[in-house]
Order: structure tokens, then C-alpha cells, then sequence
């Protein structure tokens, strides 16, 4: 009985191994989750992308379930989930922008151009769809930071009560949304 | 003449080495703390490369991030704690004992506790004991005389 049990156990370390990468080829490596989940949003104070006079803080998103999306006009994948995301907005969903600057840098860059940064969005927004309720404009990527961020797009769940629930790093297409939110979603709204 | 020369040049390559080094810092200490960070801390985007190393935006970010710790006067486990509560244990090339990763250390060790109680266990089973005595001594000796009569024929 031992003898064979010792006999077995290269084929059992083997099929270990092998259990083990089999998993590993469908891991995704991207797939960092923030070490802010469960916790409260960091708190931030940013203003508005489209006014000069607006600004938001933490407290003014509470009170309702919504998605964080982190995006810019850069990039390229952002623009591709607009449409699904516009979507999401016609059912009800609560999309607030977080809008990432990639590389400004106020010591090299001089006076950022935010008038020519609004002609963009609205052009963007305008042919491929406006998910948005409203966006921040996080120049110099302080509250991505504060998040977590690693690039664009990437999406947070925040309850009502300002908890991040959910953090995910890619687009979101209906694929994701039934996997990944649609469940949390239904818990949260009974 | 030729040593004024010398120490001229040398003062000039040293000029060029300075103006090389973009980070100024209080102390060495502080200097170091920051090489030691930008080391350790792993880029999320770039993976597999440290934020000294990378050129993505969010490197960057968070070189400038360590940097201001830094000079803040903050320890680098208070550092490593900052981006961890922000970036989570990818950020930081050690990851720490849980219950996840306990199997990193334990394994190792267990493989080559395993591995040589084996060879030990095996080699103890295949040494079979001698044994000599007066009647192995005589069927030798026969045996020997045998063989040489063989020989001889």
C-alpha cells in the first residue's frame, strides 16, 4: 500500500503542476485590485472638467450608488466602452468621470490648456456617446493615486454610503458587467 | 603642467556627474532611502519592472510620490505602507507571510527536508550488513584454490 502510494505521488505532483499553470493561462495579470476596497473614498477636492467655478469633493457623490470611471481622450480603449457605458446610463446606472491627464507635468508643460481639452471631450463625447453625469478633472493625478490607479480605463463600484465596492482595470463590455457588477449591483439595489 | 591638467579635466567630469543626478536631497541618508524605494516599489502598469526602472505616467507618479515622502522625513516602511493602503502588496516586490503566500516559504523547505530523508531512507535500506566468519573464511580459500587449478589447466 505505501509502496504504491510512493509510486503515485510523481504523478500526482505532476497533475498538481499542472492544475496549477492550466489556471495561470487564463489569469490575467492586469487584474490589480486597490488596496482601497471596502474602505471609504479618499477624500479630494478637484475641479469640475467642463466648468471653471465647479468644484467636488468626496461628500458631494454620496447618497446614490455609482460607477467611478477613470478615462481620458487618449485612450483608445476608453473610447470603445463609451458606447456600452452610455447604455449602462439609459438603464440607470450613476457614471461619474474621473478624468486622467496622462503626463502633465506643470514645471516642463507650462499653462495647462484646458480650453482645447474641452473642445476634445466634447467632440469625443458627442460622436461616441456621453455615459457621464458629470467628470472630474484630476490634473495631476492625485486622487488616482489616492485610488489606486494604474492607467485608463479602469472602474469603481462606490455604494451610497461611499464605500468602494469594486475595482476594475480594462473596459467594461456586457461580458463584465454581467460577471462582475451586474451581481453587486442587484444586492444594492433590492 | 600635466597633473594641472589632469585634476582640471577631473574637476570638469565631476561637474558633468553632478548635473547628471536630477534628485537633490537633504542628506545621503534620504538620497539612499529613495534608491532603495524606487527599487523595491513594483510598477503596476509596467509589470515586472521597479518604478526607478519604468517610464509609465503612473511610475513617474509615484516616483515623485516616494520622493516627496521622502523628504517629508518619512521611514521607508511608512512608505511601503502608503502605497500598499493605495496599490495594494502587488506594489511591493516582498510579499508579505499570509496564509496566500505561506506556501512560498514552507514548500522550499519541506521539498528539501522530503527530498534528502529520501536519499537517506534509501541508501539506509540498500546497505546491508556484512557479515565474516571461520566457514566463509574456509569456502574462500577453497574457492580460491579452485580457481587457480583451473588456471593452471
Amino acid at each position: 500500500m505505501n509502496r504504491k502510494f510512493l509510486a503515485l505521488l510523481p504523478l500526482l505532483a505532476f497533475a498538481l503542476v499542472c492544475v496549477f499553470l492550466f489556471q495561470g493561462l487564463f489569469a490575467n495579470p492586469r487584474e490589480i485590485q486597490t488596496g482601497r476596497l471596502g474602505q471609504q473614498m479618499p477624500a479630494f477636492n478637484l475641479p469640475d472638467l467642463m466648468q471653471d467655478s465647479k468644484r467636488w469633493q468626496e461628500s458631494d457623490l454620496k447618497g446614490d450608488v455609482y460607477l467611478l470611471n477613470v478615462w481620458g481622450t487618449w485612450c483608445p480603449t476608453c473610447l470603445a466602452e463609451l458606447d456600452y457605458l452610455t447604455q449602462l446610463r439609459e438603464q440607470g446606472v450613476r457614471i461619474i468621470g474621473l478624468y486622467y491627464v496622462q503626463s502633465y507635468d506643470s514645471d516642463f508643460d507650462g499653462e495647462f490648456d484646458i480650453v482645447a481639452l474641452r473642445d476634445e471631450v466634447s467632440t469625443m463625447l458627442g460622436r461616441a456617446g456621453d455615459p457621464y453625469q458629470f467628470n472630474i478633472l484630476d490634473l495631476n493625478r492625485t486622487l488616482a493615486l489616492d485610488l489606486g490607479v494604474s492607467g485608463a480605463p479602469e472602474t469603481f463600484l462606490v455604494d451610497s454610503k461611499g464605500t468602494i465596492l469594486l475595482h476594475h482595470t480594462g473596459d467594461i463590455n456586457p461580458r463584465v458587467w454581467r460577471a462582475k457588477f451586474a451581481p453587486l449591483m442587484q444586492e444594492l439595489k433590492p | 603642467m600635466k597633473y594641472v591638467l589632469i585634476s582640471f579635466f577631473l574637476l570638469f567630469s565631476t561637474g558633468i556627474l553632478a548635473e547628471q543626478n536630477r534628485y537633490v536631497f537633504a542628506n545621503d541618508e534620504q538620497a539612499q532611502r529613495f534608491g532603495e524605494l524606487t527599487k523595491e516599489l513594483r510598477c503596476p502598469k509596467c509589470q515586472n519592472q521597479n518604478i526607478a526602472d519604468s517610464d509609465a505616467v503612473v511610475a513617474k507618479d509615484l516616483r515623485d510620490k516616494v520622493l516627496l515622502l521622502v523628504k517629508d522625513g518619512k521611514t521607508k516602511d511608512e512608505v511601503i505602507d502608503y502605497m500598499i493602503d493605495r496599490y495594494g502588496y502587488f506594489v511591493h516586490y516582498e510579499p508579505p507571510v499570509t496564509p496566500a503566500t505561506l506556501v512560498l516559504w514552507v514548500l522550499p523547505v519541506l521539498i528539501v527536508i522530503f527530498g534528502f530523508g529520501f536519499i537517506v531512507f534509501r541508501q539506509r535500506k540498500a546497505a546491508v550488513k556484512q557479515t565474516w566468519n571461520d566457514q566463509d573464511e574456509v569456502l574462500l580459500t577453497k574457492l580460491i584454490a579452485k580457481n587457480q587449478r583451473q588456471e593452471q589447466n
